[in-house]
């Protein structure tokens, strides 16, 4: 077996570990904080109950929340210039995988200085990075876990990985009451995230058992609790979601991921679609193309989706990606690629980016770009 | 596009790659600052070292002239002051409670220039000159400049200086005198000649002559054969004072400096008299003769009488006396009924280049010559004054200054 290594940060988890913010803050250094976040946290309420655990705690803090749902070099850059500007010392983000990114690109460039494409790869980044906090709203983008940090370079119209252990940051403080006031949309896109996460991870040529063990613990944990969630916003299955997406991240940030977040990266840099919702079409084709390099754990998958069967291996992995299919279709999602793209003329492009992709070599059976391609026409 | 070298499946992993924590960093940076640290410390005493080899009174003062540090120099200066911070200059120089007036540090404050001033300061019972340089430190991140004074001991060049004033003024007097008491030799010499062979010739002529007109005529050879003898006097004592010799030491007789001194100053003592100044001598008979250089008590004798007589506006009197104090010493005084000395300048009237006189009238050299003679002499010179009332100086010479050293 492969030399491993599981890294993860210090996590705090559970309802109302909001709270212990500005302690962490505090035991960080902090007197004056960068808080990022994006305008729809701001009106859901949860940047002011931030703020004011912050002010009751002596904190000073700069708002930055210009944003994007995919962020921009140019908005780390801003970032960066606002955090030495008002000589902050610690970073918070709060939100989903978009604000989280972001702070960890602005941290990289408050860091190391240059600009942010000069650390696209790995291992890269060579000086440390102020303090993180982070706060994940979403219960999916995993990214308040993991190494990687997603940037779109506008002018290439591709979304850079940043990869470093660096990008891990201090505190995870994970608060399942955070999901209680979000809509249907971004449970149930943030669910498939957290999902294709652990199930690629899973896949993943550098799984090791600590993190094979964190992506089924994710997968069963979303397969039961997503309908309850969405049915009655039960706070039990909310919670699970967010113990699912947090294991899902402790699984991809260490195992890495495959060829359906190269295409889901490849789409996102060039059209701009909402991430979560790549999964429900690129996931079904691209386990049925991985089929034949790992049919024991596509099986394993199959059996936690569908329950114990006496059956063979290949059939058990062929009904769980059949009722993969079936539970992205109730969920009322697109499902086919051609609901989300224009037109069909992109797709070789799209392929020939993606054989690129940092996740294209974790990927359990070796692709090329011709390969992608037939995984995008399967998917039309 | 892609970075040019993709990633591996071992840089995923990333074993050789840890979340980079500040300690490495904050190791460099304390190496950094210690090497910034022993390389300032270095250029510290590298500047201390200079600083040390300075040998004037240095000191930073603030606007209000309260010394804020001060160099080894003035501690040595003054021992007795191991915290001269925080005091005023004015109270450790002078034991002043306000500012000199003519203070070069606060003109250097007012003019934010350069300023140059000598003045002499009594310190540890001594009289010492400095010439003090005062210059402006400016600092581009506090608008209060702060001055840097430094003050170097010049006492023994002013010394130096007088005496080379002095033995130069001497020398030109010397010259001229010598010149002048020449050309009027040869003449004087003509008439006394033919006014000798008029006197031979008087008996022959008294036979001739209306004995009344004889009367007259040997009257005026008589008086000009008087007078071209005093003129003889008065060349012989101008050749003689002005002879620039070595300094050779021999028995003086202070009378007879008296008498030479004022035989020169005849003249100008008359248009004094005029203006009723009396000069009265009361010298004593069989005084001592003192082993001396004539010359030199002759230049000290004059420098007293002209500063009796300067000291003098109006009607007056000046009484020069010689008596003997002790059987080992002589003395020579001039008092005068001037207009005193002042108790603040009683101790720097022997200092080179001390003057009250107005400007064109004297650079105060006088006096400082007469004490550095009368020291060479082994002798003393002092001085009483009751402001207003007139002054005595006293000069004191041993009989025998070998056994009296």
């Amino acid at each position: 077996m492969r030399i491993s290594k599981f890294a993860i940060p210090e996590i705090i988890f559970g309802r109302g570990g909001i709270v212990h913010l500005a302690s962490c803050a505090k035991r960080l250094g902090a007197r004056r904080v960068l808080l990022v976040s994006d305008q729809g946290l701001v009106e859901a309420g949860w940047v002011d109950r931030i703020m004011e655990i912050l002010r009751d705690n002596g904190l000073e803090w700069i708002f930055y929340d210009d944003v994007h749902s995919n962020p921009r070099d140019s908005q780390v850059h801003a970032g960066a210039e606002v955090y030495v500007r008002e000589r902050c010392d610690v970073l918070i983000a709060v939100g989903g995988g978009s604000p989280m990114d972001a702070a960890k690109g602005i941290a990289t460039i408050v860091g190391n200085g240059g600009r942010i494409s000069d650390y696209e790869g790995a291992n890269r980044i060579m000086r440390p990075l102020p303090p993180m906090i982070f706060l994940p709203t979403t219960a999916g983008s995993g990214s308040d876990i993991s190494q990687f940090c997603i940037i779109t370079d506008v002018a290439r119209q591709v979304k850079m990985s940043i990869i470093s252990r660096s990008l891990v940051p201090n505190v995870s403080i994970i608060d399942p009451l955070v999901l209680l006031t979000k809509s249907e949309q971004l449970i149930i896109s943030s669910a498939i995230d957290a999902f294709a996460h652990a199930v690629e991870s899973y896949l993943s040529l550098l799984s090791s058992p600590f993190t094979e063990h964190q992506a089924l613990k994710a997968i069963r944990l979303i397969s039961r609790n997503l309908r309850p969630a969405l049915a009655d916003r039960s706070i039990e299955a909310l919670e699970n979601l967010s113990i699912a997406a947090t294991s899902a991240g402790m699984s991809f940030s260490n195992a890495g991921l495959g060829i359906g977040h190269s295409l889901a990266h490849s789409l996102g840099g060039m059209f701009d679609v909402l991430h979560g919702l790549v999964h429900p079409v690129l996931l079904p084709p691209v386990m049925r193309f991985n089929l034949p390099a790992c049919v024991d754990k596509m099986a394993n998958i199959g059996r936690i989706v569908c329950g114990p069967r006496m059956c063979s291996n290949e059939y058990i992995a062929q009904a769980g990606i059949s009722w993969l299919e079936q539970f992205f279709a109730d969920l009322g999602v697109p499902v086919r690629l051609r609901d989300i793209l224009p037109e069909r003329g992109c797709l070789e492009t799209l392929a020939k980016t993606a054989v690129n992709d940092a996740c294209t070599l974790t990927n359990p059976r070796p692709a090329s770009w011709e390969s992608l391609l037939g995984v995008c026409q399967e998917a039309w | 596009m892609t970075p040019a070298r993709g990633p591996s499946l071992e840089d995923l992993i990333g074993i050789e790659h840890s979340k980079l924590g500040f300690f490495q960093e904050l190791r460099r940076t304390i190496e950094a600052l210690k090497d910034a640290n022993a390389q300032s410390s270095q250029r510290r005493r590298e500047i201390a070292a200079i600083l040390d080899g300075i040998t004037d009174i240095m000191m930073v003062l603030a606007s209000d002239l309260r010394i804020l540090s001060v160099n080894h120099v003035f501690r040595q200066t003054f021992p007795h002051e191991p915290a001269p911070e925080g005091k005023f200059c004015y109270e450790i120089f002078r034991g002043e409670a306000a500012p000199c007036p003519g203070c070069p540090a606060s003109q250097a404050f007012a003019t934010g220039g350069i300023c140059r001033e000598t003045a002499i300061f009594k310190i540890g019972g001594k009289n010492i000159q400095f010439e003090m340089v005062a210059s402006p430190i400016r600092r581009p991140d506090d608008p209060e400049s702060l001055i840097l004074v430094f003050k170097r001991d010049v006492t023994r060049e002013k010394e130096y200086q007088a005496k080379f004033y002095q033995a130069e003024k001497m020398a030109t007097i010397g010259m001229l005198a010598t010149g002048v008491a020449h050309e009027v030799n040869n003449p004087l010499t003509a008439i006394f000649g033919f006014a000798e062979g008029l006197r031979r010739r008087l008996p022959a002529l008294r036979e001739k002559v209306d004995p009344r007109v004889m009367e007259d005529v040997e009257d005026y050879v008589m008086t000009i054969l008087q007078e071209c003898r005093r003129c003889q006097d008065i060349v012989t004592t101008l050749l003689t004072f002005s002879r620039h010799k070595t300094v050779s030491f021999s028995p003086v007789s202070l009378n007879a400096v008296v008498e030479d001194t004022l035989k020169l100053l005849r003249s100008h003592l008359k248009q004094r008299s005029q203006a009723k100044i009396t000069v009265r001598t009361d010298l004593c008979d069989n005084l001592p003769k003192v082993n001396g250089d004539e010359h030199q008590i002759k230049q000290v004798m004059l420098n007293l009488l002209v500063n009796a007589m300067d000291a003098i506006t109006g009607p007056g009197r000046i009484i020069i006396t010689t008596f003997q104090s002790t059987p080992e010493a002589v003395c020579l005084s001039v008092e005068d009924s001037g207009c005193g000395v002042p108790a603040e300048h009683m101790d720097k009237l022997f200092e080179p280049f001390f003057t009250t006189k107005r400007s064109g009238k004297g650079i105060g050299i006088g006096l400082s010559t007469c004490m550095s003679i009368v020291q060479k002499h082994q002798g003393e010179i002092s001085v009483k004054s009751e402001p207003g009332h007139g002054a005595i100086f006293t000069v004191k010479l041993p009989v025998n200054p070998d056994q009296a050293s």
